[in-house]
């Protein structure tokens, strides 16, 4: 699959054969690094100061490799298709090469922070139990109830939640029962030939 | 146990046969149970014909004296001996002992599953529901190709809640809660 690249978007791509490999590289960098924390239009300036551009130049040259890096990534094209996908630009062969190590070198990264701008709910983090007996109670004294107090950690989009949850012994072994056979199902033959056959 | 005057002045009335005879004895008696342990129980359960002869403040005097004792019994998981003793301080007749302690023991269980239930506690679990899905691509991200699972806790607050999660490790877990439970109840 190649990607489909608007006249705009060539138009500010088209700024990278003008300065070198080594600047290319450090937009590379920029390009990602605004991707995991925000944009950060200081960077721009000092950058068009230093190549005798204006702003504005240097802001569509990042964001142009931005989006041609996320694009790639999101939807994994393969290197060829990267490459011919690019080759239309008529970049110098050093530039293209370039272009593709950045790709493969980011992809993972930037697909995980693709990931996390999904709708998500909240996932499983971490679990820590307790196992607490009740002997007493204002309403009724000698007791011998047996309970599992259970602090479930969640994250949702970058929050930690925690949830404080209790249950009885029998309970517990349902739980356990159930999210077994859960389990299970992952390695039954349906499932098996879906996940050969989706690719 | 510490019990108020109010309910001994209303359990000395009961002891009095003259007050009330023997049936009507019983009856108040099992009006008392019947009001703390049976659910749809309302005022009407001391609206029986044999009742009527009695003064009606009377009657919910010895009522709510019988059922505060009911209570703090269960609470302090009395026995025979503690209620036979109360009982003979308040001038019961052995009879009516007898039919006291006969009615307690079989509205034992029910009374202690009542007790024991009231309190604050954690939302508790009470069941779980799964899914099992197959992710292949979001607006965002395509080619994600991978299982994932959706775990409904069922919670009983005071309200039927349920909260969604999706799961991971979460049996290893639980099953190393359910294992030490285990070990702890072979000690």
């Amino acid at each position: 699959m190649l990607l489909e690249l608007s006249e705009e978007h060539k138009e500010h791509l088209a700024f990278l054969p003008q300065v070198d490999s080594a600047v290319v590289a450090e937009f590379g960098r920029i390009a990602v690094e605004f991707l995991r924390r925000g944009t950060n239009p200081k960077i721009y300036e000092g950058a068009a100061r230093k190549l005798n551009v204006s702003s504005d130049t240097v802001q569509h040259g990042v964001e142009g490799l931005t989006y041609l890096l996320t694009e790639s990534s999101k939807l994994m094209i393969s290197e060829l298709d990267f490459q011919d996908s690019v080759f239309v630009l008529g970049f110098p062969e050093e530039l293209n090469k370039l272009l593709l190590q950045l790709y493969l070198d980011n992809r993972k990264e930037i697909r995980t922070i693709l990931s996390e701008l999904a709708p998500s709910l909240p996932s499983y983090h971490n679990l820590e139990w307790r196992l607490d007996v009740q002997l007493a109670s204002r309403s009724l004294r000698q007791q011998i109830k047996p309970a599992v107090t259970i602090k479930l950690h969640l994250n949702q989009n970058g929050d930690h939640n925690t949830r404080v949850l209790q249950t009885d012994p029998a309970t517990l072994l349902h739980l356990v029962q159930q999210l077994e056979q859960a389990l299970e199902e992952m390695k039954t033959n349906h499932c098996r030939r879906v996940v050969r056959n989706i690719k | 146990m510490e019990l108020s005057e109010s309910v001994q002045k209303g359990f000395q009335m009961l002891a009095d046969p003259g007050s009330f005879d023997s049936n009507a004895f019983t009856l108040l008696l099992r009006a008392a149970f019947q009001s703390l342990l049976d659910a749809q129980a309302d005022e009407a359960v001391l609206d029986h014909p044999d009742l009527k002869h009695i003064d009606p403040v009377v009657l919910k005097h010895c009522h709510a004296a019988a059922a505060t004792y009911i209570l703090e019994a269960g609470k302090h998981r009395a026995d025979k001996s503690t209620l036979s003793t109360y009982l003979e301080d308040c001038k019961f007749d052995r009879e009516r002992i007898e039919l006291f302690c006969t009615e307690y023991q079989n509205n034992k269980n029910s009374l202690e599953i009542l007790l024991g239930s009231i309190g604050r506690s954690l939302p508790h679990i009470t069941d779980v529901s799964w899914r099992l899905e197959y992710q292949i691509k979001t607006n965002q991200l395509h080619k994600m190709h991978r299982p994932a699972y959706l775990v409904t806790l069922s919670i009983q607050v005071f309200i039927d809640k349920s909260y969604p999660i999706m799961k991971c490790d979460l049996v290893g877990k639980l099953k190393d809660a359910s294992k030490s439970l285990e070990r702890a109840t072979q000690l």
